[in-house]
């Protein structure tokens, strides 16, 4: 964490912001691909946390995730995976609606995109979110990803269980999970 | 149902999973966004990262202490096995790393990953899934709390900064940023740090550190300073973008939600109308590099009166009397034009058109 010269700083906000434009304003699907995914790893650096805020990138990374385009969500997700990790970026998607949007992802058929989405719900874990994203359907989500043949979503899901909920949340939603004996819901990504 | 995970199944037999192979690197990114290395579209992820590395492509000649000293170098190894069970090309094995650390991990990556190594291309890659559910949970928590503090960090900073932001600062008669710039920033006085402070207030961006002194405004680049930067991913930028690619943005049809946050809340904003998204920095530096041009000019018809300097104030060239009135009257007129000529050309590297670098 060392500091930056001013000409340094001005540059990488400048940067991020020609990111911005040309994703706003490309046509082709291929660059704006290349500029999400560019964001989304700017995002893994705390440093540029101020600029992104700024620039108001966890909305656009809230709009790829209703995107046909897979890997527009994909990415999206990865960028919100990475800013969940600062409190203020996951407040400002607390404040945009982002768990019903990241929840939806949950049934993607994209390992890589379940995986962000899984640890995102884990970072927007606050006092007041809490009871919203430790619902029922999330619960029983979580306990079907905890037996998926995926090693990785395993131990997510596991500790989604182990962290975010009480024991009797999760031995509740096993016991409803029993009652309705269907696969029924969201379906485990293939890989 | 597959079984439940413990602990000695970490060195089970391994899957090959997509994360593992190497992605096409991509050849169609613009200039000015493409790295020093040519790279893959992936983004990185702390569900991607782990300490646990995949080495494929040593060769099979017994290099097996070089290769765990190799990486040592970047960082204590707890353990290591050849993964005899992994698919490998002829002639050559696959190595399994757990580091003690994630930072390790991540160094080596980036170091080894595409370096030849004894005559084979080294192929390294992280290997979460052999993390155990403790591993995973450790890491998720060691990320969020590497964040958290450099978030407070910043905050701290931003908190001393503004505590010096509110020392008193000079009387500001005409308009406060071009005084304060032309003032002061061409001396090399450092007891101007609270004013030169103060601009960050007034472009609405986060307070930065003191520009470097041969800058003649805030927030430009002047060519000769501009230094390449890397992040942590190792890409490379050192980027002047198009400020009239940026200016012409009007309303676009792409309506989205973020899109109209922009248009109408982003602060830059302040000074444009609202149909322009986005004010880059430099915008103001247009407006300062006008006023500028109208100060000199009066500079150079109204000589002695209170304006703002522009440049440091050069000696007076020693008045020659030359003994003869029309002889001084040339010799008045011939100075008068060579201070005209002088200020323009001063003018001339400050008007001069920011053009983007083209990275070797």
């Amino acid at each position: 964490m060392w500091r930056r010269s001013s000409a340094e700083s001005s540059d990488r906000f400048e940067y991020l912001q020609t990111l911005v434009t040309e994703f706003q304003d490309t046509d082709s699907e291929e660059a704006k691909e290349q500029v999400l995914a560019n964001l989304a790893n700017f995002a893994y650096d705390p440093k540029n946390m101020d600029y992104l805020k700024e620039l108001q990138v966890a909305d656009l990374f809230l709009d790829m995730l209703t995107e046909d385009n897979e890997n527009f969500v994909e990415f999206g997700l990865g960028g919100l995976c990475n800013l969940s990790m600062d409190p203020e970026c996951r407040d400002v998607i607390l404040q945009s609606d982002g768990i019903n949007l990241v929840t939806n992802c949950l049934s993607s058929q994209r390992e890589e995109t379940v995986l962000s989405a899984v640890t995102t719900l884990m970072n927007l874990v606050t006092p007041s979110s809490h009871s919203q994203i430790t619902h029922p359907s999330i619960l029983q989500c979580m306990l079907r990803f905890s037996l998926s043949e995926s090693p990785r979503l395993r131990n997510l899901a596991a500790v989604f269980l182990q962290d975010c909920c009480s024991e009797e949340q999760v031995s509740r939603a096993q016991q409803q999970m029993e009652v309705q004996q269907t696969a029924v819901g969201i379906p485990l990504p293939k890989d | 149902m597959a079984a439940p995970v413990n602990k000695n199944d970490c060195w089970r037999v391994p899957e090959v999973y997509k994360h593992h192979e190497q992605r096409k690197v991509c050849i169609s990114r613009p200039k000015y966004r493409e790295g020093r290395k040519d790279k893959a579209v992936k983004v990185y992820t702390i569900n991607l990262e782990s300490r646990y590395l995949m080495v494929q492509g040593v060769p099979a000649i017994g290099v097996m202490t070089e290769l765990i000293q190799l990486c040592a170098l970047y960082g204590a190894v707890e353990e290591y096995r050849p993964l005899d069970e992994y698919p490998a090309e002829e002639f050559t094995e696959v190595y399994l790393v757990k580091f003690q650390k994630l930072t390790s991990a991540r160094a080596a990556k980036r170091h080894m990953d595409e370096k030849s190594f004894y005559g084979g291309v080294l192929h390294v890659c992280y290997v979460p899934e052999y993390e155990t559910v403790e591993d995973t949970r450790l890491k998720l928590q060691d990320r969020r709390g590497y964040v958290r503090r450099a978030a407070q960090y910043r905050a701290r900073e931003r908190e001393q900064k503004e505590a010096i932001h509110e020392e008193p600062t000079s009387s500001e008669t005409t308009s406060p940023s071009d005084q304060i710039i032309n003032g002061h920033i061409q001396t090399s006085d450092n007891s101007s740090a609270g004013e030169i402070l103060n601009i960050s207030h007034y472009s609405s961006f986060p307070p930065l550190p003191l520009p470097p002194q041969e800058h003649h405004f805030y927030g430009h680049k002047s060519q000769p300073a501009m230094i390449p930067t890397e992040d942590k991913m190792g890409t490379l930028h050192n980027v002047v973008p198009d400020t009239k690619q940026q200016q012409e943005q009007s309303s676009s049809s792409n309506q989205t939600s973020y899109n109209r946050n922009q248009g109408t809340e982003h602060r830059l904003n302040s000074n444009q109308a609202p149909a322009v998204r986005f004010v880059p920095r430099t915008t103001h530096l247009q407006n300062r590099k006008r006023k500028m041009e109208v100060t000199a000019e009066h500079s150079v018809t109204v000589p002695g009166q209170n304006e703002p300097l522009i440049g440091p104030k050069l000696p007076e060239p020693s008045k020659l009397d030359m003994e003869d009135e029309s002889l001084n009257t040339t010799v008045g007129l011939i100075r008068n034009t060579m201070k005209q000529v002088g200020s323009v050309s001063d003018l001339k590297p400050v008007e001069k058109k920011v053009k983007p670098r083209r990275r070797i």
